[in-house]
């Protein structure tokens, strides 16, 4: 009921509606807001349940989702796409923060469903609270922290996935990702991928390969490396790299991925590196968004560079020639973490087209942003079978424009989307390999581990 | 602006990260009683009124702009797949005003 009308509360200026700061509000309300800025109170009690303190920091975010209700996220989630399973959706996953907060569940009823999300960002750019008024309020629904924030908690209460400690503890253990492949992954090896290229180590400007590319899929760094050579692009190898750390954090072991940043940024000081240079769209979240996070201003004099974008320039500035024609049907896969995380997608086409001799079916970056290979946030350790069907979805939208080659531009997509493609005849390229072979580069190195 | 043609000057234009880039934004200009712009033609509500309810976030400069591009990208491509024409408002206000008068007074 309103009060508006309420004779007691006649020369009460909040008894009225009103929009704060405007130029004709009683001028008595002004000194009501200023009273309540210098005295805000305290959001929620800090001292209650582990759920109840992720709640305190989560619960604007999550009842953000919970009372709006849109689910425009439902549709362009792929997990959703292929489960259709209500517990595992974004809304969910907020709803879940606003019933941990209540009391009504615990993180056991519900560390598993978290387990169902690759963390590619399509539903919180899609949600209207981030496309139509996050900018504005600067606030904006955040699924992807949400779901890191309920992981890092299930860790910290000792609420493991099986598959996800394990393969922490083997990164732990190896300082990098245990992909399989012929390479064997230590830190002894991480640099075998450059055999034959003569690449220095350490300087103002250094390559980070991550562990998929490094040890798996050794084409990718090979091709980037040498088209920067033939830029004339100066540039070293790391001292000594460690995964980025990003996956620790995306599955929810902080403490692990925080360890991992230090010690890259004490090796980037060691060698008086200031620039970096990405080629794996997951390494280039974990520096532009996790590093910051972490290390502040002390992250100041650190530049990074995605690799994509700076071979985009070099070919703006005519300082790469494609010239030999590659004869193939194509159309590109928009990596989530570039397109729907970064709003990168227009880079890699000016690559696509620069390369002579493709026939490129695009698809919009917009229509992409349902889109997904299931290769990230730690799905594929733990839900194989979820990647294996996303995946498919995928390599069957690129079959029905009748392509012979899906191109991506993230290593850790085309190992998933490399599968499903063998089942419909549609081989999967990754974008720096074919500028390579554009430019005439003998690129070497695997695409599938060593595997015959 | 159009979504094809990103402002340079809004950080489109220069490729790589940088901390200071992305947490020093340009002076937030006043713009109505309760909304400031920092970039070019991006409205934000003044920080002000966010102190008590629902605080702002930690948002960098790359992400406002993702949020304003890809709102502009979306908004293209909803008209490129479920409209077939563009109705000036001007029409439909002429519209109203000539049903107005054939109801009369």
């Amino acid at each position: 009921m309103t009060q508006i009308d309420d004779p007691e509360r006649a020369d009460d200026a909040l008894a009225v509606p009103f929009t704060p700061g405007m130029r004709d509000n009683p001028a008595q309300l002004a000194e009501h807001v200023e009273t309540i800025a210098r005295q805000p109170l305290p959001l929620a009690d800090v001292t209650a349940t582990p759920e109840q303190e992720l709640a305190a920091e989560w619960r604007n975010a999550a009842y953000n989702c919970f009372s709006s209700g849109h689910k425009f996220c439902r549709e362009v989630c792929p997990v959703t796409q292929v489960t259709r399973n209500e517990s595992w959706t974004p809304t969910a996953f907020h709803a879940n923060v606003v019933a941990m907060e209540q009391g009504q569940l615990s993180i056991e009823d519900v560390a598993a469903d978290y387990v169902n999300c690759t963390q590619c960002g399509a539903c919180e750019l899609r949600c209207p609270n981030t496309l139509f008024t996050g900018d504005f309020y600067r606030f904006r629904t955040r699924t992807v922290d949400v779901v890191k924030a309920v992981r890092a908690l299930a860790v910290d209460q000792g609420v493991h996935q099986e598959g996800w400690r394990t393969w922490n503890a083997r990164t732990d253990q190896l300082t990098h990702e245990p992909v399989l492949g012929d390479t064997p992954v230590s830190q002894e090896h991480v640099r075998d991928w450059s055999a034959g290229l003569d690449l220095p180590v350490g300087g103002s400007t250094v390559l980070f390969v991550d562990c998929e590319a490094a040890f798996y899929r050794t084409s990718v760094p090979r091709a980037v490396a040498q088209v920067l050579q033939l830029a004339g692009v100066e540039f070293g190898l790391m001292d000594e790299q460690w995964c980025c750390g990003g996956p620790a954090a995306e599955m929810g072991y902080v403490d692990q991925a925080r360890r991992f940043a230090r010690h890259n940024l004490d090796s980037w000081r060691a060698t008086g590196t200031t620039r970096v240079l990405v080629l794996d769209p997951h390494d280039y979240i974990s520096f532009t968004e996790d590093y910051p996070r972490y290390f502040g201003e002390e992250y100041a004099d650190i530049e990074v560079v995605l690799v994509v974008e700076l071979f985009a320039e070099l070919l703006r500035e005519g300082r790469l020639t494609p010239s030999v024609p590659v004869e193939r049907t194509i159309t590109y896969h928009d990596p989530c973490r570039l397109n729907k995380r970064k709003g990168i997608w227009r880079e890699p086409r000016e690559v696509l087209r620069a390369i002579p001799g493709l026939t490129f079916h695009d698809v919009d970056r917009v229509t992409q942003w349902s889109y997904c290979s299931g290769g990230g946030g730690g799905l594929p350790i733990e839900k194989p079978e979820l990647t294996e069907r996303i995946a498919a979805g995928r390599v069957d939208k690129a079959a029905a424009l009748g392509v012979d080659t899906l191109v991506s531009a993230c290593p850790w997509s085309e190992r998933p989307l490399a599968g499903a493609g063998e089942a419909v005849g549609i081989d999967v390229v990754d974008i720096h390999e074919l500028l390579a072979l554009s430019l005439g580069i003998d690129v070497g190195g695997t695409t599938n581990g060593g595997a015959p | 602006m159009s979504p094809e043609e990103h402002d340079p000057q809004d950080g489109g234009g220069r490729i790589g990260y940088r901390y200071a880039e992305q947490h020093d934004l340009p002076p937030a200009v006043p713009v109505t009683d309760v909304a400031v712009t920092t970039f070019e033609h991006v409205l934000e509500v003044d920080p002000r009124l966010m102190e008590r309810w629902v605080q702002q976030q930690q948002m960098p400069a790359w992400d406002s702009l993702r949020i304003v591009h890809g709102r502009h990208d979306h908004l293209t491509w909803m008209h490129r797949h479920f409209a077939d024409r563009v109705v000036a408002g001007s029409g439909l206000l002429h519209e109203v005003e000539d049903d107005d008068r054939e109801v009369g007074p």
